[in-house]
This record gives structure tokens, C-alpha cells and sequence, in this order.
């Protein structure tokens, strides 16, 4: 038997948590909205056959308003599913019973699993779930994912979930509405959707208009609202009557007692100091000021050990004879250079990042830092994109799709040029930090800031977006947890998945070929016609090479500029030589990853022309900036 | 047991929702007459008593609302409406639709003597409906409307628990906006938003 079953949650829900229990770490858990902005299937073997299981965003209704809701609308209707599983929150049942009465109006067989039981009962709310389970019709499974309990009972529910197919609740509206639904049901056609009739009704008078062209005829729309003399705002009562019957069955299902809530006190300190108007802001800047000493710290303690390990290594084997030695030994000294300056950096950053996602921190910094989007014009939620910038530019430009116009989805994208991704942080520190000191990273770092906002300035006004309403697009503020080290760990190590198995033989193969280029005498062919590049950077020609390899994987960048310059940099470059190579290396679309996925999201043409605009106002802004440093 | 003169101004305040339900602000004396089943006398003593303090004007066989009337009578309304939904999500399955109407009819008048506590609040005249951008900090309101133009909002907001008869609480502000508490959760919330929440204090 093979089964396909959508997961649906609020967000923080332990959705994705939930898909890891049962399929295994392969996907990235993640407390941050805005981090699923697809559907990915996952696989599981089970006793009687297979299920697939669709991840998909979190959200608190399908009724198709924004880019989350979408995804999982269209999974639900338009790709083959035997049913669903409703993640619901037992510390705030009516909201996802809200949207289980969604999915149960559309007929989609569901079984509720219901998470965080433990935590509810820390606050004194307890769920007759076998209660629940009889109103709704569905089973009702009370699990933990992180401990792995109810999951099998879950799988088994999931095999025999067709059954259930007919006998589940449904809410029911007031008699003018549902008079109302059932003259659009009649209208329904069965041509053009098997979506359930009642369901299309209720779309229809919800105002989705996609849901209009099912109708033999519209004007009926029109009449039926028209006769609706006791609803004039009919999709509006039929929103509140379902969250009434929600939050009068969760009512029905809970029971409270009282208890003393130490943790909550703790929270609301926290959230006291972290929100506050002036304070939040300086705690959120503070805390990015320490994660990047921090990564400097430990990581150039890392590179040390890994560096010296390296030049251990290689005194150790002599290759250098012919060709094919030189090109062996250069490919060698490349990968290991790379793996010394990116791989600490990048895999620390990763846990600090996700440690600060995963105990709630994360949400708060959005919060405190939305207002600085105002100046661009831009709505709150693009600093998600923004912070995943912080990560990967790839991931984070498929994440600007949570934005609502195209202008902002392009604007947003286009500051990432501008954000250092992980690998170009490891070069602000591998290369600037270790071998010019870490005030000379800290003022490439400051550079960077100052080049954001004038890009950004710049930016806005080629691309004329307006400024809209504050909205705050409503992020909810999970409570806070203390996070777990060895999850950390884990979901870093998946992020770094594709630094291992792509970059490592690419650091190879870029030795490599940097060797052959030497011995046939090519590289002249590269480094002479971009000389005038490397003379306003000032720096010397072979230089450009780094920065060439660069764009084809940014973590080249540090291990080429080694092998051009034989070793040591801090010998070969003066100070301000260093600090201009890694302003030149950092700004600008990073690398053709990055620029593919612009292509991918924003077409050919914009994508190509931004890549070239950003990496020469990169090459243009690093050489201003030695030159007026160099002035004092 | 009721009194005289609780009836009168039972029926008075009924004149006025009714009048104020209707968008002419006009109703012939016939309607009100079938809609609210008392004595005659005393629809006729609650008119007189209307007219006297400048809240409606007889017109032939018609009532209308004055300009000082339809104001009062929109509170009504508003407090009629409230009511109703409240009984509608609280009572939902355990009476009829019908029977939340009838509930809402008796309880609206009698309501700041009985039952649930936040209930009590939204029948006395002196608190107000204000915006949620209006409520004092860490200070728990009780939704009383939610108004935007557009659905899709509306429907977000609902579905995140910002109902009508949930108790709400500010509790920071940010800039431009606020962090609210609602149902168990907290959310933050521009300011454009927080204007399109009624609460009473």
C-alpha cells in the first residue's frame, strides 16, 4: 500500500519536528516561520507499504491569502493525497481546530496529532483527547515528537486513515447561511473541480474568487448575498462562527486547573528586557556583535589547529615531481586551505545560528530590527530572508518569495548581495581576521554595513518601491526554550552537508586547476585583461584569480588566494591590501549558485544584470574605500 | 422581579436598535409595535419619553431617529451585535441560532446583572469602545469588533484567536506597533492593524 499524506500545522507547531520523528533528520527543523516556503515529500518505510509524507508551511488557514497559505492550498487540492495529519497545539487547541475544520470541509481524511501535551499540562490545560476524537470523528493522537512517543500509534491511524472518509464533523452556520450554501452548491459544476460542493459553496462565499469560476453561473453569487439581509458581511461571520465552533469544542475537550507558572515570570522578564523600545535593538545588535567574536574567537583557534595540521600533512608527502604531482600537490594544498578558512567559521555559524533560532531568540531580533526595513520601504517579514542571508544566499533568495510584490521580492534579493553569507564571513575572518588581525576584519565587517545602506539607498529608488502601512505581519512570539546542543549540532551538520560533498572536491578541483592553468602558461590570459581591475583595488594581478574562482564557489576565494600568494598572505599584502581584497571578495552577488537561483526566481535578464551591478559596485566600493582610508 | 420603570427603559432602548438598524433611521409605528411585544401604552410612553429628550421625531405614523438619536442608537446596535456574537460562538451547539437571538433580545438589557464577567462590561454605559491602539499597557480588554475593509485580513486575524469576546492584553509597545497577548500567545502587531480592533476596557 502506498499512502500520501500532507502535514498541516500552525506555525511552531512542531511540524517539521514531527516529519523528522518519523522519517529520520533529513529535513531541517525549524522554528522560524518563512524557513518552508515549498513542499518537500519525505519517505517511510512501513509495515504494510509506504507513506510519503508533503511538509508544508506553517499557517493558520487556507484561505489563499499569502505565499504559505498558497503552497499548502495547492498541495491539498491539486496533489494526490489520501489525507492529512493536523499538528495541533494543545496549548491553544481552538486555533488548530480552526484549521482542521478547514480541511475537514473539504473532505481530506485527517488524524490529529496532537502535540505538546507535557508543556500544556505545565500550564494547567488538559486535553480529553479521546473526547476530541469522538466530536471530530478523526483520531486524535497525542504525541512527542522529540521523545518519539505516539509516533507509531500515529503511522498505524495513518494506514487505516481512508476509513474515516464521511463520518467526520463538519461545522454548521446559521440557517440564512446555510440556505446560502446550499443554492451555490447547486450551481456547482462537476466538470470542472471534484472538490466537495459544500466546500466550493463556502469558498465562494468566503470571497475567494478562485473559487467562482466552478459556478454555472455567477450571477448567482450576487443574489444569494443580496438575499443575505442578516449577514451583510457574510464571509465574515462565517470566519467567526467557525473559530466559535472551534473554541467551543477545544472548551468542550479542556479541562484547567490551576498552577503556579514559574517559567512564565521568566519569559516575560526576558521579553520585558528583549522588546523594549530602545533596549531590544541595542540587546539584538549586542548579541550579533557577540556571535561574530565569538565565531572569530573559536574559529581562528580552529583554523590554527587545522592550518598547522595541513602544513603537517603536506611536508609529510612529496608529490612535486611532473606535472601531474604539482597538480595533485596544488589540489591538496587548495582543499585543505579551503576546508582550514571556511569550514570552522562556517559550521560554528551554523550552531550559534540555529542555538538562537531554536530557543525563540530569533523572532524577538526580527522584531527589533523591523524598523530598520522602514527605511527601505520594505514590509517586516523581509528581514527573514535577510537573517538567512546570514547562512546561505541561495536558500535565503528562495525564501523572498514570503514577500508580497515582485518589486519587494527583488529588492529584498537584491540586498542580499550585501549581506555576507557564511562562506563570505569565513573569509572576512579566515583571511582579513587571521592574517591582518581582528580589527581589520571588524572594519570590513563596518565597510560592508556602510556599503548595505547605500546599495539598499540606491536600490530604492531605481526600483521605486513605495512605502505601505506598518503591518508587522502579525509573527507570533513563541515561548522561549532552551535549546538543545546536540539538535544544533545535527541540523548544522545537514546544513554542512553540502559544503562536504560539494565543496571539498571543488576546493580540489580549483588547486587543480589553477596548477594546470600555471604550467600551460594560461594564467596570464585571466590575470592580464582584468589587470585594471587589480589596479584600482590595488593589488597584485594575481589576485584576481581568487576572486574569479570565487564567484564559482565562494569558499575558493581564501584557499586560491593562498595558492597565488604561496602561503603567507600577511607577507605579501599590506594591511589595507587585505582589508580591500576582502571588501572586494564580499560584496555582490556571491557566487553561480546564488546566481542561478536568481535566475530561477526572477528570470534571465534581471538576474544577470543585478549580478553584474552588484559585484562592480563591489569591485568600485572597495576600491573608494582604500583610497579615502588611505587619505588619513 | 422587573419594574415599571426598567420596562420603559427596556422598550426605549429597543426603539432605538430598531430605528438604528434600519438604514433610513425611519420605521412606522406598526413595526415596532410587532417586533416588541409589550402594551401599546407603554410604546407609546417610551416615544413620548424619546421625543422629550430630543432622541426621535414622530412623523405621521413613522418614527425617525434624530441627529443625537442615531448616535445612541448605534451603540445600541453595536452593543445588540456584540451580544449576538457572543452568544453565537459561546453557545454554539447547545442552543439554536434562533435562541441566541432570543438570548441576546432579554440579556441585552439585564446584562450588567448577570453571569460572566466580561460580559457585564460590555452592557454598561459608561465604558467605551476603543481601539486596541487606545488600551493601557498590560491593562485586559475584551474584543469587541474587528474592522477591516478587506476579508483576507480579516479572516487571518480571526484565525489566529483575535475574536470578538476574547480578552486581549498590550503587552509592550514596539515601535509603530505593539506585542499582544491573545489566547495563550503572543503576536506582534503594527499599529495599522491594532486600529481595526474595538476593545472595551
Amino acid at each position: 500500500m502506498k499512502l500520501r499524506i500532507i502535514l498541516v500545522g500552525q506555525p511552531n507547531v512542531g511540524k517539521s519536528c514531527l516529519l523528522n520523528a518519523l522519517v529520520g533528520p533529513e529535513v531541517i527543523v525549524s522554528n522560524y516561520p518563512g524557513t518552508t516556503v515549498e513542499v518537500t515529500t519525505a519517505k517511510k518505510m512501513v509495515a504494510g507499504g509506504e507513506i510519503a509524507f508533503l511538509d508544508s508551511p506553517g499557517i493558520y488557514s487556507i484561505s489563499d491569502r499569502s505565499e504559505e497559505e498558497k503552497v499548502t492550498e495547492k498541495a491539498l487540492f491539486e496533489e494526490e493525497i489520501d489525507g492529512a495529519i493536523i499538528i495541533a497545539d494543545s496549548v491553544s487547541l481552538e486555533r488548530s481546530l480552526y484549521l482542521a475544520s478547514q480541511v475537514l470541509e473539504a473532505e481530506i481524511p485527517v488524524v490529529i496529532a496532537l502535540n505538546f501535551v507535557e508543556s500544556a499540562e505545565k500550564k494547567g490545560i488538559i486535553i480529553a483527547h479521546k473526547k476530541l476524537s469522538k466530536i471530530l470523528g478523526a483520531p486524535v493522537i497525542p504525541i512527542n515528537p522529540l521523545k518519539k512517543w505516539g509516533i507509531e500509534e500515529l503511522v498505524n491511524a495513518l494506514l487505516e486513515i481512508k476509513e474515516t472518509k464521511g463520518k467526520t464533523f463538519t461545522v454548521r452556520y446559521d440557517d440564512h447561511i446555510e440556505d446560502a450554501i446550499r443554492e451555490i452548491s447547486s450551481q456547482v459544476t462537476r466538470t470542472q473541480t471534484q472538490l466537495p460542493k459544500r466546500f466550493v459553496a463556502l469558498r465562494v462565499l468566503e470571497e475567494d474568487a478562485d473559487f467562482y469560476g466552478y459556478l454555472r453561473d455567477k450571477r448567482t453569487i450576487e443574489a444569494v448575498k443580496e438575499s443575505l439581509i442578516e449577514h451583510p458581511k457574510v464571509a465574515e461571520d462565517i470566519a467567526i462562527t467557525r473559530y466559535g465552533t472551534a473554541a467551543f469544542i477545544a472548551g468542550k475537550v479542556t479541562h484547567l486547573v490551576h498552577v503556579e507558572e514559574a517559567a512564565r515570570r521568566l519569559d516575560e522578564r526576558l521579553d520585558g528586557a528583549l522588546l523594549h523600545a530602545l533596549g531590544g535593538p541595542i540587546l539584538t545588535i549586542l548579541t550579533f556583535v557577540t556571535i561574530f567574536g565569538a565565531l572569530l574567537f573559536i574559529g581562528s583557534w580552529i583554523q590554527d589547529v587545522l592550518t598547522g595540521f595541513t602544513e603537517y600533512l603536506l611536508s609529510l608527502i612529496h608529490l612535486g615531481v611532473g606535472f601531474g604531482g604539482t597538480a595533485l600537490e596544488a589540489g591538496l594544498a587548495g582543499m585543505m586551505a579551503g576546508i582550514s578558512i571556511a569550514l570552522p567559521y562556517v559550521f560554528i555559524f551554523y550552531i550559534l545560528f540555529t542555538l538562537i533560532e531554536d530557543a525563540g531568540l530569533l523572532s524577538r531580533y526580527v522584531v527589533n530590527l523591523e524598523r530598520f526595513l522602514r527605511w527601505f520601504n520594505l514590509p517586516g517579514r523581509a528581514i527573514i530572508p535577510l537573517a538567512l542571508g546570514m547562512g546561505c544566499t541561495v536558500p535565503a533568495t528562495r525564501s523572498t518569495r514570503i514577500l508580497f510584490t515582485k518589486k519587494e521580492k527583488f529588492f529584498t534579493a537584491a540586498l542580499l548581495s550585501c549581506v555576507p553569507c557564511s562562506s563570505r564571513i569565513a573569509i572576512i575572518m579566515g583571511v582579513v581576521g587571521y592574517f591582518g588581525g581582528k580589527w581589520l576584519a571588524l572594519s570590513v565587517f563596518i565597510t560592508l554595513f556602510v556599503s548595505f545602506l547605500v546599495w539598499g539607498y540606491a536600490v530604492k529608488r531605481i526600483t521605486r518601491i513605495e512605502k505601505k502601512p506598518v503591518l508587522y505581519e502579525l509573527p507570533e512570539l513563541p515561548p522561549y526554550r532552551i535549546p538543545s546542543i546536540g539538535n544544533a549540532v545535527t541540523k548544522s551538520w545537514i546544513r554542512m552537508k553540502t559544503f562536504v560533498y560539494l565543496v571539498v572536491p571543488l576546493l580540489f578541483l580549483g588547486g587543480v586547476a589553477y596548477a594546470g592553468l600555471d604550467a600551460l602558461g594560461l594564467t596570464n590570459v585571466i590575470v592580464a585583461p582584468l589587470s585594471p581591475i587589480t589596479w584600482w583595488l590595488d593589488l597584485p594581478n594575481v589576485a584576481i584569480i581568487p576572486l574569479v574562482f570565487g564567484f564559482l564557489q565562494k569558499d575558493l576565494t581564501g584557499s586560491m588566494l593562498l595558492l597565488v600568494l604561496g602561503g603567507n598572505v600577511s607577507s605579501v599584502l599590506t594591511p589595507l591590501q587585505i582589508y580591500t581584497f576582502g571588501v572586494a571578495a564580499t560584496i555582490g552577488i556571491p557566487c553561480i549558485i546564488a546566481l542561478g537561483m536568481y535566475i530561477k526566481e526572477f528570470g534571465f535578464n534581471k538576474a544577470v544584470l543585478l549580478t553584474a551591478a552588484s559585484i562592480l559596485y563591489g569591485l568600485l566600493f572597495a576600491g573608494l574605500a582604500w583610497r579615502l582610508i588611505s587619505l588619513f | 422581579m422587573t419594574e415599571e420603570s426598567d420596562i420603559l427603559r427596556i422598550v426605549e432602548e429597543d426603539i432605538l436598535r430598531i430605528l438604528g438598524e434600519e438604514k433610513s433611521k425611519k420605521v412606522s409605528l406598526e413595526s415596532i409595535k410587532s417586533e416588541i411585544k409589550v402594551t401599546y401604552l407603554f410604546i407609546t410612553n417610551a416615544i413620548k419619553e424619546l421625543e422629550r429628550e430630543g432622541l426621535v421625531q414622530s412623523q405621521g405614523d413613522s418614527i425617525v431617529l434624530t441627529k443625537e438619536g442615531v448616535g445612541k442608537a448605534e451603540n445600541i446596535v453595536k452593543r445588540h451585535l456584540v451580544l449576538e456574537n457572543y452568544f453565537k460562538i459561546k453557545t454554539k451547539r447547545t442552543r439554536s441560532e434562533r435562541e441566541a437571538h432570543k438570548m441576546t433580545d432579554i440579556l441585552e438589557h439585564y446584562i450588567s446583572k448577570e453571569v460572566i464577567e466580561h460580559i457585564k462590561k460590555l452592557s454598561t454605559f459608561k465604558t467605551e469602545v476603543i481601539p486596541l491602539t487606545k488600551l493601557a499597557l498590560n491593562k485586559e480588554g475584551v474584543i469587541t469588533d474587528i474592522l477591516f475593509p478587506d476579508y483576507g485580513l480579516f479572516e487571518r486575524i480571526v484565525s489566529m484567536g483575535i475574536v470578538p469576546s476574547e480578552k486581549i492584553k498590550v503587552m509592550y509597545k514596539i515601535p509603530d506597533g505593539m506585542v499582544i497577548y491573545v489566547g495563550g500567545k503572543k503576536f506582534a502587531l503594527g499599529n495599522d492593524i491594532a486600529k481595526g480592533i474595538e476593545v472595551l476596557s
